[in-house]
């Protein structure tokens, strides 16, 4: 039988405490939220200030990049490429902030962030996914 | 051919009894105690919604509850309006209660009171199962408001286990702000 690595609740909180560090540093106000590679949801913050459509916004990030294990800016430049055929993918959010969590090979979830600028959204996650390894 | 005429009459007698519908009232069960008119509005003030820290500190503590009892769960605190504010998965806890932990928190929030007042009513039979109808609840304990000084900041959801160990879980929660 094959056995793969999978997050654990303490995996997301170091990844999580690590992105909103990032975000503090910067005095950004966002929504961070990590996701197996299901896409379920294991852990999420808003930060004060940040709206309820962040939260959504960052889980449907982190889903995209978790389920596609795939960066959401591939998504984004994909179809400012002109694909625009792929906005019609099931369930996706194209849209940068999304980073899918890749151990030993392997994709074992994705993070999103959403409240400042796209590429600002990804330097969050990116902090967070650099706190795992 | 045999059945049209019989397509007929279904459909002639259905409309009957719409147009009966229209007239006819369903008269008061002089024991349904949703008769009643109350006279006042008994209801909690919102207070400022619930900071991310107090959120985390609300699901800490019933995160330390649910770990020291060995019960994985899902917590979600929300603010008010039952807007996810934290959100944490125990390992091992089962996929259903993603979602379950949030609904709880918010019916909690947006009904400003506890999932379990809906369950012990619906429980007391047909005369409460119109709750069932109502928008957004879950007729499941574990959902608590979270209240300072007497005003509602948000609520606190807990699934995973039974009903009762989620609750109980669920107040620790709660019981961590003051």
């Amino acid at each position: 039988m094959k056995t793969r690595p999978m997050l654990t609740l303490d995996d997301c909180r170091r990844m999580s405490a690590a992105a909103e560090a990032e975000a503090k540093k910067n005095n950004w106000i966002v929504a961070i939220a990590i996701l197996d590679d299901g896409g379920h949801l294991l852990h999420l913050i808003r930060m004060d200030g940040a709206s309820p459509f962040n939260a959504r916004t960052a889980i449907a990030k982190g889903k995209t990049a978790a389920e596609t294990r795939r960066s959401t800016l591939v998504w984004e430049e994909r179809i400012k490429a002109g694909r625009n055929s792929m906005l019609g993918m099931p369930k996706i959010t194209p849209v940068q902030g999304g980073l899918p969590i890749v151990v030993e090979g392997v994709c074992v979830g994705g993070i999103g962030a959403s409240g400042v600028q796209s590429h600002e959204d990804e330097q969050i996650v990116a902090a967070g996914i650099k706190a795992l390894s | 051919m045999a059945f049209k005429p019989m397509f007929r009459g279904a459909a002639a007698a259905s409309f009957a009894m719409f147009a009966l519908g229209a007239v006819a009232q369903v008269p008061a069960d002089p024991n349904n105690p949703n008769e009643a008119l109350p006279e006042k509005a008994v209801y909690l003030q919102y207070g400022e919604p619930i900071k991310l820290d107090q959120a985390m500190k609300a699901a800490n503590a019933a995160l330390a509850d649910a770990t020291k009892r060995g019960w994985p769960m899902c917590i979600a605190v929300v603010s008010p309006s039952g807007d996810l504010v934290y959100f944490i998965k125990m390992d091992d806890c089962q996929y259903a209660s993603i979602a379950i932990a949030q609904h709880k928190a918010k019916a909690a929030a947006t009904f400003r009171r506890a999932t379990v007042n809906f369950e012990r009513l619906l429980g007391r039979g047909p005369f409460f199962s119109y709750l069932a109808t109502l928008d957004g609840v879950i007729a499941s304990r574990g959902g608590n408001p979270i209240v300072v000084n007497g005003k509602i900041i948000g609520a606190i959801g807990v699934s995973g286990g039974t009903g009762s160990q989620d609750d109980v879980v669920s107040l620790s929660g709660v019981a961590a702000i003051k």
